[in-house]
Parts: C-alpha cells; sequence; structure tokens
C-alpha cells in the first residue's frame, strides 16, 4: 500500500518533469517507448530506415506536444497515436497506403537460415504467434497488437486509429480468426515432427 | 498440447502472454540521437525567435522612420513645432527630468498632437515587450 502511494508520486514527480521539457525525464520516457514506438512503425510495413526516421519524428513531435498533452488518455495511448498519424502520413507521402491493406507476403518459418528441424525444435510458442501477426494485414495486426499485448480498449484503439469503433471490432474479429488458423496449422506443424510451413 | 493452446478460452490468454513477450529491436543509441536531435531542434526555435524579434523590431524601425519622413514631408511646421516644443520643455526643466517631462508635455499638447503621441507610446510598447521577453520570456516560457 505505501509501497503503490510511494509509486503514483513518483510517477507524479516524473510526469510533471516530463511536461516542463526536462530533458532525463524525457530520456527515460524515450527509454519506456521506443520499443512501442518502433513496433508501431514496423507493423505499418516501414522499411528499417524508415522506422528510424519515422520514430524520431514521433519523439520530436512528443517533445513539442508535450505541453498541450492534456491527460485526456494514457500518455502511451497518446503516443501511439502519434507514431499511428506519422507512420501513416509517411505512408501516404510516398504513396504507399495501398499497403495497410495488403496482406504481407512473409511465411511463417520462410526467413530462417537453420535447418527446418532444428528450427522448429527451438521455436517457441510466442516466435510462433509473433510470425502469424507479421501476416495480417497491417491494420489487424496493428488492431490485434493494441488490444491483447497493449491491452487497450476499443474506444482507445478507435481513437488511435482514426476509425469507428464498430471497424476496431471487425479488425480483431477477422485478425484473431485469421491467427487461429495459422497458428493451427502452424502448431500442427510443430507436433508433427518440425516440417517448416509454408 | 496444440488443443489446449488453441482453446477458446485459452486462446486469447495465450494470444495476450506471447505477445506481451516479445521485444521489439531497437537501435542501441537511439535515446542519445534522440535526445542530441532535440537539443538542435531548440537551439534551431531559439535561433528562430531571436531573428523574428530582430526582424519585428527592423520593421519597427522602419515604419517609425518613414511615419517621420513622411509626417515632416506632409506637415513640416506642425512637426517641427512639436519637436522643438518637447526639446524646450526637456532643455527648460534641466535636472528634474523625471518630474519635468509630465509637466512639459500638457495635456492639452497630447490632446491636440494625439497621432505622435500614439506613434510613440506604440514604439516605446513595443520596446518594452522586446526588452521584457529577452530578460524573462523563456523563464516565463519554460515554467
Amino acid at each position: 500500500m505505501v509501497e503503490q502511494i510511494c509509486e503514483k508520486r513518483q510517477r507524479k514527480k516524473w510526469l510533471r518533469l516530463l511536461l516542463s521539457g526536462d530533458h532525463k525525464a524525457f530520456a527515460e520516457f524515450i527509454d519506456k517507448y521506443k520499443e512501442t514506438v518502433f513496433l508501431c512503425c514496423r507493423r505499418l510495413g516501414l522499411r528499417e530506415d524508415e522506422t528510424e526516421d519515422v520514430a524520431s519524428e514521433t519523439f520530436l513531435a512528443a517533445y513539442k506536444g508535450l505541453r498541450r498533452y492534456s491527460g485526456w488518455s494514457e500518455l502511451s495511448t497518446w503516443l501511439w497515436s502519434i507514431a499511428y498519424r506519422q507512420g501513416v502520413n509517411y505512408l501516404r507521402k510516398n504513396r504507399r497506403q495501398w499497403q495497410l491493406e495488403a496482406e504481407p507476403d512473409k511465411q511463417i518459418g520462410g526467413s530462417r537460415e537453420q535447418g527446418p528441424a532444428a528450427v522448429v525444435q527451438s521455436r517457441e510458442t510466442e516466435q510462433i504467434v509473433w510470425e502469424a501477426v507479421e501476416r495480417l494485414p497491417r491494420l489487424w495486426a496493428v488492431a490485434v497488437i493494441l488490444y491483447y499485448r497493449e491491452e487497450k480498449n476499443i474506444a482507445d484503439i478507435a481513437k488511435i486509429m482514426r476509425i469507428k469503433e464498430n471497424t476496431v471490432k471487425t479488425y480483431l474479429f477477422r485478425g484473431r480468426d485469421k491467427l487461429k488458423q495459422v497458428l493451427a496449422a502452424a502448431f500442427d506443424e510443430d507436433a508433427d515432427g518440425g516440417r517448416q510451413i509454408k | 498440447m496444440v488443443a489446449d493452446k488453441l482453446n477458446e478460452d485459452r486462446f486469447d490468454e495465450m494470444l495476450g502472454e506471447a505477445l506481451r513477450r516479445h521485444s521489439e529491436p531497437v537501435p542501441a543509441d537511439f535515446t542519445k540521437k534522440m535526445l542530441r536531435q532535440i537539443k538542435e531542434a531548440e537551439e534551431q526555435e531559439i535561433l528562430a525567435r531571436v531573428v523574428f524579434q530582430e526582424r519585428v523590431s527592423l520593421a519597427g524601425c522602419i515604419v517609425f522612420g518613414v511615419l517621420a519622413a513622411v509626417g515632416v514631408t506632409v506637415f513640416p511646421g506642425r512637426i517641427v513645432g512639436i519637436l522643438r516644443s518637447i526639446a524646450a520643455g526637456f532643455a527648460n526643466r534641466g535636472g528634474a527630468l523625471i518630474d519635468g517631462i509630465g509637466q512639459s508635455i500638457s495635456l492639452e499638447t497630447v490632446r491636440s498632437e494625439w497621432q505622435l503621441y500614439a506613434i510613440l507610446a506604440l514604439v516605446l510598447g513595443l520596446a518594452v515587450c522586446v526588452v521584457l521577453d529577452m530578460l524573462v520570456g523563456e523563464r516565463l516560457r519554460t515554467a
């Protein structure tokens, strides 16, 4: 109980420092959320060099916008919405927004260099699930990650992606369904003795 | 095993757990790079603000100069009269300058030459704003 109160106070203090433009607090903010921002950019289909650029732009926009952060949502939700907007805008500018609807052609286990048997033996559920998520259309994948990984509610996801709540539900329903099919096949392959899945 | 993982009740749990365990690779020096970029952006912002202030001051000087030139050309007698009366006022009062300003510029003079005093007040106001911004503006903005 006491620990919780101390933690809450520390967080408040940190947030105050962050909003006042303190560089040390912002460095902690970057460390805390950089993975999230990179995750968002990569799931939108940006290439590696583009990902770093867009992630930098996201944090710069966040730094400039922090003074206007009103606390209408969690800090992570706010940052997700910036990263998502920056990523989509980048794709739009480069006339690649079609990428968001398209299904990536990546195959589960397709990029591995080790022998199939060794690969499948060492593969864990996490990796299989992640590879399956990477095969989903970008928008479905983002919705699934926001819901299952970031534990955002439907309303927050709709705000981040600037779409209707019903559309989010559709993405989640279809994404989950597709994941189930893909994972069933992948786990079957694993159970069958490690053949690589095509 | 497979059936358990894909069990309707366990599926969401398994999906959430697996996705949360994933860690996304990030370039090692990303935070440092970001902080450097932010410092550069801040320096550029400060520079842009200084340039803006300089421009405003320059524009003020030019406008004031043009207005003075137009005034002297269009109403030469009037302007010279006003300047003389002000100068005489200052000169007559001598040492008691602060008290003298109020007395030398009588209400009647201000009323009759209000356009000139309005311009002077504007220029003075602008100068005060620029000086205040230079002295405490940055502190106020960051507070």
